[in-house]
């Protein structure tokens, strides 16, 4: 027998409005200290029974720092129904969220570090098309319901479950755009490779990859028909002094390709390894100019021994660190994603 | 009248809170855990010394993280708590 709303509910706080209005809801978690500053769907014991489907409720996904707050399926419907998310996009959260809950994600780090860093959630597999996940045209927005709606459920529960807002618990100097959401959807019909979730390992039909990174960082080609030429573009971007990839070795980078360049890319016969190992030897720095910028720098022990000013080493310390998977529609703008550095990817199978 | 639920959540077993600071600081023991943020050393240890100076406290322990971007080690935490009364730390960039 189904239990009734308030029964689901006990271990909660109830809050009555005043109201109706949405400006009343909006005063509530202003004077809370809640919410990412735009407006919010009230989180009714209908509408967060409706986005659980069912499941059981208390079953704990994760504890999430810096308030250690336990994300039980009942608060991430919460925070789901607060960011106008469809019940069809919940279990992309809840696997976000678990794959945010993996030790190699460090998400106590990234959470409170200076660095803007936000997790970005991309779509894998069946559920892109099945709960409306969008891949074509302008993936990272603005447009899609579930894109953006997915995206801005992690951020809310991030910052109400989590504890992370600005100044209190969440350090960001500057903070970036994609705090406020960040998903994108794999375009696999589009992609000449294995899908990314299969070439990492997840025989899935759907998953769940986090990534915590900076916003995308644009490089345009509109005429070349050589994988060399698009992508010392995209080594170009990323041979930066700027991002944290430049002292701390250990970091991802992630390449989102447009399917224009994929194509191009494939066509001459290059698998996605060959685009890491081409982007690992040609996306370098001399050892000087690394010296001259950083007195402190997390490099693998290989990339602090005495070498020649004038050796390049690489932006990240192995060719498996490059992240490549394809997004976006018609065009030749691909972009790259540095890494905040000490944190790792997770891809997971979609949970039902 | 509509009836919405908190957000937030309970609280799980991870979350620690602040030990109260103590009123007077004569005789108090100092630890500093520099987090490897570029100046931390300096900027704490200064402090704690000057401190120690105007209050009659002692700068007993200056230790550090592995880096500014992880916990600190439980070895690390652990003899701060065992050495020390208060500790400086958190440095920015």
């Amino acid at each position: 027998m189904e239990p009734a709303p308030g029964e689901l509910l006990v271990a909660d706080e109830l809050i009555d409005l005043a109201d109706e209005r949405p400006e009343t809801l909006f005063e509530v978690f202003e004077s809370r200290g809640w919410g990412d500053g735009l407006p919010l769907v009230p989180p009714t014991l209908d509408r967060v029974q409706a986005m659980l489907a069912g499941g059981d409720p208390d079953v704990v996904i994760g504890t999430l720092p810096p308030r250690f707050g336990l994300a039980t399926r009942r608060a991430l419907a919460v925070n789901a129904v607060l960011a106008g998310a469809p019940p069809e996009v919940f279990p992309v959260l809840v696997t976000a969220i678990r794959a945010l809950c993996h030790a190699e994600v460090n998400l106590q780090g990234v959470q409170s570090t200076t660095h803007p860093v936000a997790p970005l959630v991309i779509v894998h597999g069946e559920v892109v098309a099945r709960a409306g996940f969008h891949a074509g045209c302008g993936a990272f927005g603005p447009g899609s319901r579930a894109n953006a709606t997915l995206g801005r459920a992690v951020r809310l529960a991030l910052l109400h479950i989590g504890g992370a807002y600005p100044g209190r618990g969440d350090q960001s100097t500057q903070g970036q755009p994609s705090k406020y959401a960040y998903c994108v959807a794999e375009n696999a019909p589009e992609c000449p490779w294995p899908a990314y979730h299969h070439a990492v390992g997840v025989e899935a039909a759907s998953a769940v990859t986090v990534a915590c990174a900076e916003n995308p960082h644009n490089f345009h080609d509109m005429e070349s028909d050589r994988p060399e030429r698009i992508l010392l573009k995209a080594a170009s971007t990323i041979a930066s002094l700027g991002s944290n990839n430049a002292c701390i070795s250990q970091g991802e980078i992630f390449v989102a390709l447009c399917p224009e360049h994929a194509a191009t890319i494939a066509s001459c016969g290059w698998s996605r390894r060959d685009v890491q190992l081409f982007l690992y030897d040609r996306a370098r720095l001399s050892r000087d100019t690394f010296l001259a910028a950083f007195r402190q720098r997390r490099w693998a022990p290989w990339m602090q021994a005495d070498a020649a000013g004038e050796t390049l080493l690489p932006m990240t310390e192995h060719p498996d660190n490059y992240r490549i998977f394809v997004t976006g529609g018609a065009g030749k703008h691909s972009s790259v994603l540095p890494s905040w550095g000490v944190t790792k990817s997770v891809t997971l199978p979609l949970e039902a | 009248m509509p009836t919405i639920v908190s957000p937030e959540g309970p609280v799980g077993p991870g979350q620690r809170r602040l030990s109260a600071l103590p009123s007077v600081l004569a005789g108090v023991r100092i630890g500093v855990l520099d987090n490897r943020k570029p100046n931390a050393r300096l900027l704490l240890t200064t402090m704690a010394e000057r401190l120690a100076e105007r209050t009659g406290a002692r700068l007993v322990l200056v230790t550090e993280k592995a880096n500014a971007a992880v916990r600190g080690e439980m070895l690390v935490l652990e003899r701060l708590r065992d050495e020390v009364d208060v500790v400086l730390t958190g440095s920015g960039d």
